[in-house]
C-alpha cells in the first residue's frame, strides 16, 4: 500500500503548508470540474462594456479588454494547463517508468543508449525545446501536450532510473531470475512496484513545474492560443492595460500563483512523508 | 584524474553532436524543411509550384537533409548559423549583442545569487528543523512556486505604475553600452533573483545537511573541535562539493530563465530574439539560439564535472564509471 491511513494523516499534518497546500489544489481542481457548470456567462462571449471595474453588480471580477465576462475567464482559466500538464506529465512518467526500469535492469549498451538520449533532452534548456518544436509544427494544444511530455521524459528517466538501480542488486530481484522469470516480468512485477513511490512523487512535482511552464509559454505567445481562457495569456494580455485596469493582471496572477504555490506544499509534503526530498528532484528536467 | 576529464570531455562532445542532430531533426527534417516551416497556409495558396521550387533552390533546400546538416553543423562549429529566411542577414550578427545583454543581466543575477543562496541554504540547513528553517524552507517555496512573469508584472505595477520610479517599459536598442543596461537591469534582475535564490538555497540546505551528517563531522565534534571551527572549517568547505551540480546546473539554466522576464520588461536580450524568431518563423534563427543554450549547458556541467573530479578524491573513480 502506497499511503496507508497513518502516513496519510502524517501528510497532511506534516506541516501547516501541507494542508494549506491540500486544500488549495483540491479547490482548484473542483473549480476546474465543475466551471463549466458554474460560470455565468460564455468565457469566449462578449457580455458587456470592455474594462467594466469588478464589483460592478452584473460583472463581479469586471470585464476584460474586448468585454468578456472576467470572474468566467478566470474560471475556465486553469482547465487547459491543467489538462494539458497533467496528460504530458503522465504520459512522460509511465513511459519514463519504463525505460527506467528497464536501463537499470538491462545495463550495458541499452542503459548507456537510454542515459545518452536523456543527457541530450536535459542539453536543451525547457523554453528553447518547446520553441523549436512550435517553430517546427506550430501552435496547438496536442503538440503542447506532446511537447510537455517529451520535456518531462528525461528527468522522470534519471530519477526513477537512480531509484531501480538500488533495487537492481537486491535479493528479491536475483530470486525472480533464478525462479526463471522472464526480463519483462522482472521489470513488470518485481521492480516497478518497488519504485512506485519515487513514481508518484516524481508526478506530483513535474505536474506543478508542467503547469509553471505551459502558463509562462501561453504568456510567451508560444503556448495556449486565443479566445482560449488562460491564465498566463490573460496576465500577458493584461499587461498593456497595467495603467487603467490592473486586476486584469493581478486576478489571474493570483489564480496561477495559489495553484502552483498549493501543488508545491502539497508534493513537499507527499515527498517528506515518503521519506524522499522533493528539492533533489526540482533542478532538471526543464 | 586526466583520463576522467578526458572522457567526460569526449562524452559532451558526442552529447553536443546528437543536440545538432535533434535540432535539425525538430525543425528541419520532421516537418518537411525550412520553407515548409516558414510558409504559412496563405502563401502556399498564393504561390505556384514553381514559385516553391525556385525559393527551394535558392536557399539550397534542394540538398538533401543529411548533407544539408552536416553544412550546418560545421557552419555552427565556427559560430556561422546561416542566414535569415527573409532579409537574408548572416544569424551571427542578428543575435551577437542580444547575447552579450543576455549574458551581462545572467551574470547580474548570478553574482547575487549564488552567494545569498548559499548563506540561506548553509543558515537553515544548520538550524534544519527549527523554527527559522521552517519559516524560511515555507518562503522559497512560495518563492519558486510564483512565475516569473507574475512576479515581474506585479513590480511593473507596484514601481511602474503605482509608485512610478522605473519605467514601465524598457525601451533601449540592443546595441546600447553596458553601463545604460546595466542601469535598466534592476527590476528584471530581483524578478528572477527571487525564484533562483528560493530554489537554489533549498538544494545547497540539502548539500549542507548531508555533509553536516557525515561521520568526519561526528569524529571532529566528538574529539572536542568547536562548533564554530566545524561549521567554517570543516562543514563549509565540505559541502561546496555536494552543492557544485546543483550550481552549475542552476548556471546552465539562467540563459533560458531570462526569456520570459526579458520579454515581460522588454530587455533587449536573446529572449526577445528568440520569440520574434518563432513569431516570423526564422527557422534558423531559432535552431542557432537553441544550440547555443544547450552549449553552454554542457559547457557548466563540463565545468562542474571536472571541479568535482579535481576536489573530492572519493569521487575521481567512480565519476570515471559514469
Amino acid at each position: 500500500m502506497l499511503v496507508n491511513d497513518k502516513s496519510l494523516r502524517s501528510v497532511l499534518t506534516h506541516s501547516p503548508g501541507t494542508a494549506i497546500g491540500v486544500a488549495l489544489v483540491m479547490l482548484h481542481l473542483l473549480n476546474a470540474l465543475f466551471a463549466p457548470l458554474l460560470i455565468p456567462y460564455g468565457e469566449t462571449q462578449l457580455v458587456g462594456a470592455p474594462m467594466i471595474a469588478p464589483g460592478h453588480a452584473d460583472f463581479i471580477f469586471g470585464t476584460d479588454v474586448i468585454g468578456r465576462d472576467f470572474l468566467s475567464r478566470l474560471m475556465m482559466g486553469g482547465r487547459t494547463s491543467i489538462t494539458v500538464a497533467m496528460i504530458g506529465v503522465f504520459g512522460a512518467v509511465l513511459i519514463g517508468t519504463f525505460f527506467a526500469v528497464s536501463a537499470a535492469y538491462m545495463g550495458g549498451l541499452y542503459d548507456d543508449v537510454v542515459m545518452r538520449i536523456v543527457d541530450t533532452k536535459l542539453s536543451i534548456p525547457g523554453i528553447l525545446f518547446v520553441a523549436l518544436f512550435v517553430v517546427g509544427f506550430g501552435r496547438s494544444v496536442t503538440v503542447l501536450t506532446i511537447v510537455v511530455g517529451l520535456s518531462y521524459f528525461p528527468g522522470a528517466v534519471r530519477t526513477i532510473r537512480a531509484q531501480a538501480m538500488t533495487q537492481v542488486p537486491l535479493a528479491y530481484v536475483k530470486a525472480a531470475r533464478l525462479r526463471g522469470e522472464s526480463a519483462l516480468s522482472v521489470i513488470f512485477r518485481e521492480l516497478t512496484p518497488n519504485v512506485i513511490e519515487v513514481v508518484v512523487v516524481e508526478f506530483a512535482i513535474r505536474t506543478s513545474s508542467a503547469i509553471l511552464i505551459v502558463s509562462a509559454l501561453s504568456f510567451l505567445g508560444l503556448g495556449i492560443t486565443p479566445p482560449t481562457a488562460d491564465w498566463g495569456l490573460m496576465v500577458s494580455e493584461g499587461v498593456n492595460q497595467i495603467y487603467e485596469a490592473p486586476w486584469l493582471v493581478l486576478l489571474p496572477a493570483v489564480f496561477i500563483s495559489t495553484l502552483v504555490v498549493g501543488l508545491n506544499f502539497a508534493s513537499d509534503g507527499l515527498a517528506n512523508a515518503l521519506g524522499l526530498d522533493a528539492a533533489r528532484g526540482l533542478g532538471g528536467g526543464n | 584524474m586526466i583520463r576522467a576529464m578526458l572522457r567526460r570531455t569526449l562524452l559532451s562532445v558526442l552529447i553536443l553532436f546528437l543536440v545538432a542532430v535533434f535540432v535539425f531533426l525538430a525543425t528541419e527534417v520532421l516537418p518537411g524543411d525550412a520553407l515548409d516551416v516558414y510558409l504559412s497556409e496563405d502563401d502556399v495558396s498564393v504561390m505556384t509550384v514553381e514559385d516553391i521550387e525556385e525559393m527551394r533552390r535558392e536557399l539550397g533546400l534542394n540538398v538533401p537533409a543529411p548533407k544539408r546538416f552536416f553544412s550546418w553543423l560545421s557552419g555552427a562549429v565556427f559560430g556561422d548559423f546561416g542566414h535569415t529566411i527573409v532579409d537574408k542577414i548572416p544569424i551571427g550578427e542578428i543575435i551577437f549583442n542580444p547575447l552579450l545583454n543576455s549574458l551581462q543581466l545572467g551574470a547580474v543575477i548570478t553574482l547575487i545569487t549564488l552567494p545569498v543562496a548559499f548563506a540561506i541554504g548553509a543558515t537553515t540547513g544548520y538550524w534544519r528543523g527549527q523554527r527559522t528553517d521552517a519559516v524560511v524552507s515555507t518562503t522559497s517555496i512560495i518563492g519558486y512556486s510564483i512565475p516569473d512573469f507574475v512576479i515581474g508584472t506585479v513590480l511593473i505595477i507596484i514601481f511602474g505604475v503605482w509608485i512610478p520610479l522605473f519605467p514601465a517599459v524598457i525601451t533601449i536598442s540592443n546595441d546600447a553600452h553596458p553601463v545604460k543596461l546595466l542601469a535598466v537591469s534592476l527590476l528584471p534582475a530581483i524578478t528572477v533573483i527571487i525564484g533562483h535564490v528560493a530554489h537554489l538555497s533549498r538544494l545547497l540546505r540539502a548539500g549542507f545537511i548531508e555533509t553536516m551528517n557525515s561521520d568526519f563531522v561526528e569524529r571532529a565534534r566528538l574529539s572536542g573541535v568547536p562548533e564554530r571551527n566545524i561549521v567554517f572549517r570543516h562543514v563549509l568547505p565540505a559541502s561546496v562539493i555536494p552543492t557544485l551540480n546543483a550550481m552549475a546546473l542552476y548556471m546552465a539554466g539562467v540563459l533560458s530563465g531570462l526569456i520570459v522576464v526579458e520579454k515581460v520588461f522588454g530587455y533587449p536580450g536573446l529572449g526577445i530574439e528568440l520569440i520574434e524568431a518563432v513569431d516570423t518563423r526564422e527557422v534558423h534563427v531559432v535552431q542557432a539560439i537553441a544550440f547555443l543554450g544547450a552549449v553552454l549547458v554542457v559547457i557548466m556541467n563540463l565545468l562542474a564535472d571536472f571541479a568535482i573530479i579535481a576536489l573530492d578524491p572519493r569521487v575521481r573513480s567512480h565519476v570515471s564509471e559514469r
